[in-house]
């Protein structure tokens, strides 16, 4: 009878299958395990039942839900429009490209603090240069009033990561197929026209891969709203991870946070999944 | 049959013997790494920050002096409680000694986490010795107190002399002089500004914390007492309902404003008045970073319908029941806590916990807010005494937040924070 042997390769895999079991699959089952038990130990779904009467979750969501569609979509359309842009340039489209990258570079706790220098109502060089012009900004209180707070922390946000997307677009641009579009050129279409019906369509895969990967990062916001706000005024700028963060290392419920984190990690992955569709067509079609 | 096979056998053999072999040389050379010092171990939790430094000294000359191995571990306030208790709930050993900020230490002391320490003798003032003891006031003592921080009231002197002023004594005081000092003209098409009053109202700790004495001085109290919340008294709505009218003449945006905000307005000469920790005292005197040195002295928290209070924000020292040298932590405080490594804690910048270092000349010639820190001290109020203190302190500040940035009515923040703060304690009873 041959005797079953383990063929060698599995020797040379086995510890990063192992680092990555490790690093990744025993903390979520942790999570899974800390979200079914109470503080004292015991089995228990109240933790997850709780969520459903927790109003500052509920705003903490609604928040989170907010700030990711607006920095999104501004995130999108701006990187577009800057890679549409610095690409028809003639001259100095290296140079702009590494500049705008610049922000991206900086560690987001980094520029929090720098975005929190400048939006001080009273010191801050944003309302200092709006003073400077001759008008009056004392009613701008950007993330200090409660009105302005969550739209500040968005422009934080896409002034950030716009790079990142305009890096994405910018690349699948230089990639088009330009027969497609000399083609369309000979013919006669504008500069619209070729944009909406070839370069858009053709682009549709990085714009959904650019939305995946920003999306997945804004959903789970927490250093800038830390650095910026903490989640004030008030409640004005709370979001999930925020509230997560606070329930597990600073009130020490780490059951309930656990089943708050699952929470968020069944949205993302329903996010994800959604978007990872709208690749899927275009890369069997790429196959075929 | 299991491993019949000589070859895999052999195989599994050195596949547990060599990582077993790795990790003995690496421990035995972690070891003799160790050998080269002598003597016990102890491993000192620091805040980073000016209390943290003072201590940070002292331990180091205690390992001089007692031939011990100091090791001091930094960490920043906003992870330090996190990481203590972290330690002292899985009983590592991993710190000896450790700092704790005062309103932690009902949450650090419960279950038997930290060492019992002897009494402390009776120069120590009060306030700061009744929060070391676990139930509050009447229990053993699980810490001693190291840093005597009460809050101050902050003044400009120059301005209340100027307009023939008194210091308030009372918020009512407070509310008429902001009216007063306050002021914004515009002067070659410069605007040049000053509020009356400055105050943080930040959710969470912040507006608590600049809450406070408001809120006792109107004659409210967080709990009654079988232990149920009490924060929607009318003496609580009228408490928030001052420091709304006080929210007139402060600068706009005070709503997300922390200490550094606060402490800018008073450097940069924009605000009278305000409530402030005595840590900041030293950055209003100094010229590289003060436009007002000299010019803000201090005066005891304005009362209302009973005498002013500060709010006590002690720094204490304990020793972890699962440290491995808990009668060395134990040497360690008890020295570190004597009269002169005091003193000279308190020339680093620490207010300190003994009556008579207040009262040395020496520091008392240095350090011109002694007397009114001492007094400050003497009458200070700790923060409730509940495990639960950092859940409550974050509800009740998200409501005074909002009502303060305008969202909310003082009646409806105190209503939620109500209702938050019941619901908290009712899932802590269960």
């Amino acid at each position: 009878m041959k005797r079953f042997q383990i063929p060698r390769g599995v020797w040379w895999v086995a510890p990063a299958v192992g680092i990555l079991a490790l690093m990744s699959l025993y903390p979520l089952f942790f999570l899974v395990f800390t979200g079914f038990h109470s503080i004292s130990g015991e089995w228990t779904i109240r933790n997850f039942t709780r969520m459903a009467s927790d109003r500052m979750l509920g705003e903490a969501f609604l928040h989170t839900a907010v700030f990711t569609v607006a920095a999104l979509v501004l995130e999108l359309v701006c990187g577009l429009l800057l890679a549409i842009l610095i690409d028809s340039l003639r001259r100095g489209r290296a140079v702009l490209r590494t500049a705008l990258l610049l922000p991206m570079l900086l560690p987001p706790v980094v520029a929090a603090v720098i975005w929190r220098l400048i939006y001080n109502p009273q010191f801050g060089l944003l309302n200092g240069t709006i003073r400077a012009l001759g008008f009056n900004p004392s009613h701008l209180t950007w993330t200090s009033g409660e009105g302005g707070a969550l739209a500040s922390v968005i422009l934080v946000d896409v002034w950030e990561w716009t790079p990142f997307v305009f890096l994405l677009i910018s690349a699948a641009l230089q990639g088009l197929p330009q027969e497609s579009l000399e083609a369309a050129r000979v013919d006669g279409a504008s500069r619209w026209r070729i944009f909406f019906d070839i370069e858009l369509p053709l682009l549709r895969p990085v714009l959904a891969l650019a939305a995946m990967l920003r999306g997945m990062d804004l959903i789970r916001i927490f250093d800038q709203v830390f650095i910026l706000t903490q989640g004030g005024p008030g409640f004005a700028t709370e979001t999930i991870s925020l509230y997560i963060y606070r329930t597990a290392f600073r009130f020490f419920d780490f059951g309930y946070a656990s089943a708050m984190s699952l929470l968020l990690l069944v949205i993302a992955t329903m996010l994800a999944r959604g978007l990872v569709r709208q690749l899927r067509p275009i890369a069997a079609r790429e196959a075929a | 049959m299991p491993c019949s096979n000589p070859r895999r056998r052999g195989v599994g053999r050195r596949w547990h013997i060599k990582p077993f072999s790795l990790i003995a040389a690496a421990s035995l050379m972690i070891a003799g790494g160790g050998c080269t010092k002598q003597g016990p171990k102890l491993t000192v939790a620091i805040n980073a920050g000016v209390e943290g430094e003072a201590l940070r000294s002292a331990a180091l000359e205690w390992g001089d002096k007692s031939g011990t191995q100091v090791e001091v571990v930094e960490l920043p306030y906003a992870n330090l409680f996190e990481k203590l208790l972290l330690d002292l709930t899985s009983n590592t050993g991993a710190y000896d000694v450790i700092m704790m900020d005062d309103p932690w230490f009902p949450k650090l002391a419960e279950n038997g986490k930290l060492a019992e320490l002897p009494a402390p003798d009776s120069d120590f003032i009060q306030s700061t010795v009744d929060v070391c003891r676990y139930p509050y006031k009447t229990g053993k003592y699980y810490a001693i107190p190291y840093v005597g921080n009460s809050q101050l009231f902050f003044y400009r002197k120059d301005l209340f002399e100027r307009d023939h002023l008194e210091p308030p004594k009372t918020w009512d005081e407070v509310l008429i002089d902001a009216s007063k000092l306050g002021f914004r003209t515009v002067l070659n098409a410069e605007l040049t500004e000053r509020f009356g009053y400055v105050m943080r109202a930040a959710p969470g700790n912040a507006a608590v914390t600049d809450f406070m004495p408001l809120f006792w001085a109107y004659g409210a109290d967080m709990f009654d007492a079988q232990g149920n919340p009490t924060v929607n008294s009318p003496a609580g709505v009228a408490a928030l309902e001052m420091m709304l009218r006080l929210g007139q003449y402060s600068p706009p945006g005070y709503a997300g404003f922390n200490a550094d905000e606060v402490a800018a307005h008073l450097l940069q000469s924009t605000a009278a008045m305000s409530i402030n920790w005595p840590a900041w005292i030293s950055a209003m005197d100094d010229p590289q970073k003060s436009k007002v040195v000299n010019q803000i002295d201090f005066a005891q928290m304005p009362g209302e319908r009973r005498p002013g209070q500060a709010e006590l924000g002690a720094w204490l020292l304990g020793a972890p029941s699962g440290s491995r040298n808990v009668s060395g932590a134990k040497a360690f405080i008890h020295w570190a806590t004597g009269r002169q490594p005091m003193k000279e804690a308190a020339v680093h910048g620490n207010p300190p916990t003994r009556r008579q270092v207040f009262l040395d000349p020496d520091l008392m010639e240095r350090f011109r807010s002694y007397p009114a820190q001492l007094k400050s001290l003497e009458s200070a109020r700790p923060r409730p005494r509940t495990p639960q203190w950092n859940e409550i302190e974050n509800a009740f500040g998200i409501a005074i937040s909002k009502a303060n940035a305008g969202s909310m009515t003082a009646q409806a923040a105190m209503a939620q924070a109500q209702a938050d703060i019941a619901a908290i304690v009712s899932r802590a009873g269960k």
